[in-house]
C-alpha cells in the first residue's frame, strides 16, 4: 500500500447523495493541498441505481483513478458486492453489516478488513433522518486515513450553509460521531497526511470548460441539456448575475445551435454545448455556420453509442463523425484535452480563434473527463479579452464595404447589426462579396478556397502534439482527449526510459509535421483509444501515411484503468 | 467621412482590425428608404406571384417606421419567400430552413436595440420548424415574424404544406393531402403569442398597417399573410381570397377577446384579415432579463472579466 497517496470510494444506491459525500471528500483533500482526481460511474437512474463516487488524492502528480481502492465506503451490500475486485490485502470496507444483514465471510477472501459501522444509526440520532449517514462515514473515513477533521468540519460547513445553522450543527454533530466511533473502533491505515497550502481548484471537466469560456468573454450560452455536457449549461445559467451572459435552455438542440449562431452574428460570444447524440441534431447548423463564417464554439461530450446508447459512460467514439460532420466542405478545428486545466484553456483558445478566424471550434471531450473531478492550478482574477476581426469605424460611406472579400488568409473583417454602413447579407446559400446569393461557377470555386484557407491561417496558433513522459522510450504510447490521464499513470508506474506517450489535443487540422517528427523517432508506436474502429489510428495514417504498431482499444463504455494497459504491455512483451 | 478601409486592397492581416476594448458600440445613420432598400437584384419570382404584393407592403411598413436602417436585422427562411434576401439592402441573415426563428431570438436577445423581424413561409415555420414557432410565442420574444402562407410548396416545384386544405391534390399527395390543414393562429393563441394578425397580399395597404403594427408590438408578433402561388396551387388565388376576406377591425372584433380570437381563426367560409388578439400588457423576453439593463448583451464589455467571483466555490 502507498503511504503517500489515497484511495477512497463511496457506493451505495442513488439519491443517497452520493455524489455530494464524494464530493466533500474531494474538497477535504484539496484543502489538504493535495491533487486530487475523483471519477464518478452511475446509471441512467435518478434513485435506485449504483452510484458511486472514488477520490484518488496525494501529495504526487496523479491523473486518473486506480483499480484498488483503500478504504470502501460502502452503503449497501452492493457497494462490496460489486466491487470486489477492487478490494484487497490492506483494503478497508465501511459497511453496515450487521443493519444491512450482511454474512462478510463471504468477501473474505478479498483480504479486506470490514468494519461494521452504524452510519445509519449515528445519522438518525443526531439529525432524525438517515441521511447524513454519509457525514458519518467521512468523519470515520478522515479517522483512518489520517485525514484533517477540522479541514473536513469546515467543508461541512460550507456544503450545508446554505440550509442554516441547525442544519450545519447537525451534520457536524454526526461527523464526529463518526471520527470518534473510527477512533475507539478502527485502526488507521495510513500516517497522518499535513496540511499544506492549498493553490488549486477543484472542478470537472464540464465546469473548466464553462468558466474557462466565461473567462473568454461567453455572453451567450444555449444548449439542450444530455449527459454528459449537461453541467456545463447548469454551471453557466447560475454565473448570469454575476457575467454579461444570457443562457437559454433552448426547445431542443437544433434550437440551441441556431441560436449560438444569431447570437453571433450579433456579434457576442457564443457558444452551445451536448454530448454527440445531441450534436448529431446540430449539424446542419455546423454547415451554416461554415458559410456564414460565424464564429462558433461547440463543447461535445461522447458517450458511448449509436443511438441513446450507454448515456451515463465514456467512449471516444466520435472522433470521424466529429471531424466529417456537416454537408459541405467545412474548415474547422477540433481540440480534444486531456485534463481539467487543459479543458479550461482550450476552451478559452476556441473562443479567441473563432472569433479571429471567423471558424467553427470544437471542444471535443467524453464523460469520463467531463464529469470527473480533478485538481488544477488556480486560474487568474481577472482575464483580458481581446476582440478579433471586426470592421474598423467608420465603414466607407459609399456603402462599398463586403462582408466577404475575398482575402489572403481567407477571412474578412465583419460588421455586425447596428453598425452605419455595414449592411449585408450573411448567406446560407453561396454567395458574392456582398452576401448576395450567386450560382456563379467562378465564385462558387473563389468562396470555397477562400474558406478553406482560413484552416492555413490558424495553423500556427493551433496546440501541437506534445512527449508526455521521457523524450525517448523504447514504446511509444499515443493518444488524444481524455486518454493522456490514464497514459500518465501509466509512465509514472513504468521503470524510466521504457514508456513515453505522445498526446494530440487538437486533431483537426491535423498536426502532420510535428506528428510525423515525434513518432518518427519512436522504436515502436501503440494507439490507446476508446473505440472499436482506430478512429484516430486511421486518421493518422490518412494524415501522415504512419502505421501504428499495435493498437489498445476499449469499446465497453469504461475508462482505461493504468493497470490494464500495463498488462496489456506486458502481454505484447511476453 | 473619409474611409480608412479600402475594400479594394488584399487584406492579409485582417484580424488587426480589431476594435479595442470588449463592447461594440456604433453610430447612428439614415433611416430606410425606396432607394436604401434597393438591392442590385430584381426578384426571381413568378408573374403574379403573392411575394411581390408582401414585399411591397413590408418595405412601405419599413420605410413609414423611419428605423435607422442599421438596426433592422432580416432573417429569412429558407423558400420562395427567403429568396426576398437577395432582393432588400438591409442587414439580412438568410437562414436554414426551418430555423429562423431561433436565429432570430438569439440576434434580440444580443442586441435587444434591434428590431428583428422574419420572413418566411408557411412549410418553414409551421412545419419544419414548428417547434420553435411554439417556443419563440413562449416565451414571447420581440420578434416580427411574417409568414407567407400559400398553402403549397413553392421553391420545391408543388408538394402538400401544413396549411394545404386535406384532400388537395397535389405533387407528394397525388391521392389528395391526408391530414387537416394546421390552424397557425389558433396554433398562436394556445402558445400565448401577444400579438397575431392576417393579412392578404392582394390588399397592400392593409398588409402595411399590419407589418407596421406588428413591428411597433413588444413582444413576439404573427402577421399570418395569404399571398396566391400562381404556378402551383390553383385553387387559392386572388379571386378565392378577395371573394372571402373581410376586415375584423373593421367588422368591430375586440382583440382583447382571446376566445373571440379563437372563433375568428376557425372561420373557413369567411377569412377575417386584421388583428385578431394584442395582448396590451406584453412584457417581452429580453425586457425580463436583469443583465440586460445595462444595455444590450453586445454593448456590454467582456475586456476585463473577473473570474476571481467564481474560484471560491471550486475550493
Amino acid at each position: 500500500m502507498n503511504a503517500d497517496s489515497l484511495h477512497w470510494k463511496v457506493a451505495g444506491r442513488a439519491g443517497e447523495g452520493i455524489d455530494v459525500t464524494g464530493s466533500m471528500f474531494g474538497k477535504l483533500c484539496l484543502r489538504q493541498g493535495m491533487n486530487v482526481f475523483a471519477y464518478r460511474e452511475y446509471p441512467s437512474l435518478i434513485r435506485g441505481g449504483h452510484n458511486t463516487h472514488q477520490v484518488h488524492a496525494s501529495f504526487h502528480p496523479l491523473t486518473c483513478q486506480q483499480r484498488q481502492i483503500d478504504l470502501m465506503v460502502a452503503l449497501n451490500e452492493e457497494g462490496i458486492s460489486l466491487h470486489v475486485d477492487e478490494l484487497g490485502e490492506g483494503s478497508v470496507v465501511f459497511c453496515e453489516a450487521t443493519q444491512d444483514k450482511i454474512d462478510l465471510s463471504k468477501y473474505a477472501a478479498t483480504g479486506a478488513i470490514f468494519y461494521d459501522v452504524p452510519m445509519t444509526q449515528i445519522s438518525r440520532e443526531e439529525t432524525g433522518h438517515f441521511l447524513a449517514q454519509n457525514v458519518v462515514s467521512l468523519g470515520a473515513s478522515a479517522w483512518i486515513l489520517g485525514l484533517d477533521i477540522e479541514t473536513l468540519k469546515n467543508v461541512v460547513t460550507d456544503q450545508f450553509q446554505e440550509k442554516g445553522d441547525k442544519v450545519v450543527e447537525m451534520n457536524h454533530r454526526a461527523l464526529f460521531r463518526g471520527y470518534d466511533f473510527a477512533k475507539a473502533n478502527c485502526q488507521p491505515i495510513k500516517p497522518t497526511f499535513e496540511k499544506r497550502p492549498n493553490t488549486q481548484i477543484l472542478l470537472t471537466g464540464n465546469q473548466a470548460v464553462a468558466i474557462g469560456a466565461v473567462s473568454a468573454g461567453l455572453q451567450y450560452f444555449s444548449a439542450y441539456p444530455m449527459t454528459p455536457t449537461s453541467e456545463v449549461l447548469h454551471t453557466v445559467a447560475a454565473l448570469q448575475d454575476k457575467f454579461p451572459l444570457v443562457v437559454k435552455h433552448a426547445e431542443d438542440e437544433i434550437s440551441a445551435v441556431n441560436q449560438a449562431i444569431g447570437a453571433s452574428y450579433a456579434g457576442v460570444r457564443a457558444m452551445t454545448a451536448s454530448a454527440t447524440g445531441g450534436y448529431a441534431l446540430m449539424v446542419e447548423a455546423t454547415s451554416l455556420a461554415a458559410i456564414m463564417e460565424t464564429p462558433l464554439v461547440i463543447c461535445v461530450g461522447q458517450r458511448p453509442g449509436p443511438a441513446t446508447g450507454l448515456p451515463t459512460w465514456t467512449c471516444q467514439s466520435d472522433l470521424q463523425f466529429i471531424l466529417h460532420a456537416g454537408h459541405g466542405e467545412i474548415p474547422k478545428i477540433v481540440f480534444t484535452p486531456a485534463s481539467v486545466q487543459e479543458h479550461f484553456e482550450l476552451t478559452r483558445l476556441a473562443f479567441e480563434l473563432a472569433e479571429k478566424y471567423h471558424l467553427i471550434v470544437f471542444v471535443l471531450s467524453d464523460k469520463f473527463a467531463l464529469e470527473s473531478y480533478a485538481s488544477m492550478p488556480t486560474p487568474a482574477e481577472m482575464y483580458q479579452n481581446e476582440r478579433y476581426s471586426f470592421v474598423t469605424e467608420p465603414l466607407p460611406a459609399d456603402d462599398s464595404y463586403r462582408r466577404f472579400e475575398v482575402t489572403e488568409a481567407g477571412y474578412s473583417p465583419r460588421s455586425i447589426p447596428g453598425q452605419a454602413h455595414g449592411l449585408s447579407v450573411t448567406n446560407s446559400y453561396e454567395h458574392d462579396e456582398f452576401g448576395y446569393a450567386t450560382e456563379s461557377a467562378e465564385l462558387t470555386k473563389t468562396m470555397n478556397a477562400k474558406r478553406q484557407r482560413k484552416l492555413i491561417a490558424v495553423a500556427a496558433d493551433l496546440p501541437e502534439p506534445v512527449v508526455v513522459g521521457p523524450a525517448e522510450a523504447k514504446v511509444t504510447l499515443v493518444s488524444w482527449g481524455s486518454t493522456r490521464l490514464v497514459l500518465e499513470e501509466v509512465i509514472r508506474r513504468m521503470p524510466a526510459g521504457e514508456v513515453n506517450a505522445i498526446h494530440i489535443p487538437c486533431a483537426w487540422p491535423f498536426p502532420q509535421a510535428r506528428f510525423a517528427e515525434l513518432a518518427g523517432v519512436a522504436q515502436k508506436l501503440i494507439m490507446v483509444e476508446a473505440n472499436v474502429t482506430g478512429q484516430m489510428a486511421q486518421l493518422i495514417r490518412q494524415e501522415t501515411g504512419i502505421q501504428m504498431d499495435h493498437h489498445i482499444r476499449r469499446f465497453d463504455g469504461r475508462p482505461f484503468y493504468a493497470e490494464e494497459i500495463l498488462a496489456e504491455l506486458e502481454r505484447m512483451n511476453g | 467621412m473619409e474611409p480608412n478601409y479600402t475594400p479594394q486592397s488584399p487584406n492579409p492581416d485582417p484580424s488587426r482590425q480589431a476594435q479595442p476594448g470588449g463592447g461594440l458600440e456604433s453610430s447612428r445613420h439614415a433611416t430606410m428608404s425606396k432607394e436604401s432598400l434597393e438591392s442590385p437584384y430584381f426578384p426571381t419570382w413568378c408573374p403574379g406571384c403573392g411575394n411581390f404584393g408582401v414585399w411591397t407592403a413590408f418595405k412601405n411598413a419599413l420605410i413609414e417606421l423611419a428605423i435607422p436602417e442599421e438596426e433592422v436585422v432580416i432573417v429569412y427562411g429558407v423558400g420562395c419567400s427567403g429568396n426576398m434576401a437577395d432582393f432588400n439592402r438591409v442587414y439580412g441573415f438568410h437562414a436554414l430552413h426551418g430555423r429562423a426563428i431561433p436565429s432570430a431570438v438569439a440576434m434580440k436577445m444580443a442586441n435587444h436595440r434591434l428590431k428583428v423581424i422574419v420572413v418566411a413561409g408557411d412549410g418553414d415555420t409551421y412545419g419544419e420548424g414548428l417547434n420553435h414557432f411554439i417556443s419563440a410565442m413562449r416565451g414571447n420574444h420581440d420578434i416580427t415574424l411574417l409568414i407567407h402562407d400559400n398553402q403549397v410548396y413553392g421553391l420545391t416545384t408543388g408538394q402538400t404544406a401544413p396549411t394545404t386544405e386535406k384532400g388537395t391534390k397535389t405533387k407528394s399527395t397525388p391521392a389528395g393531402a391526408p391530414e387537416m390543414p394546421i390552424n397557425p393562429l389558433g396554433l398562436a393563441l394556445t402558445a400565448d403569442a401577444s400579438f397575431i394578425a392576417r393579412g392578404f397580399a392582394g390588399n397592400i395597404g392593409h398588409l402595411t398597417y399590419m407589418i407596421k403594427q406588428a413591428i411597433l408590438h413588444e413582444g413576439i408578433s404573427l402577421v399570418d399573410m395569404f399571398q396566391p402561388c400562381f404556378t402551383f396551387n390553383k385553387h387559392n388565388t386572388y379571386h378565392y381570397f378577395k371573394e372571402r376576406v373581410y376586415d375584423l377591425q373593421q367588422a368591430g372584433h375586440d382583440m382583447q377577446n382571446k376566445e373571440e380570437a379563437w372563433r375568428k381563426s376557425r372561420e373557413h367560409d369567411k377569412l377575417p384579415i386584421g388583428i385578431f388578439y394584442q395582448d396590451p400588457h406584453s412584457i417581452p423576453f429580453h425586457a425580463s432579463l436583469s443583465q440586460l439593463q445595462p444595455g444590450p448583451l453586445v454593448h456590454q464589455s467582456i475586456a476585463n472579466v473577473e473570474l476571481g467571483k467564481v474560484l471560491p466555490s471550486f475550493r
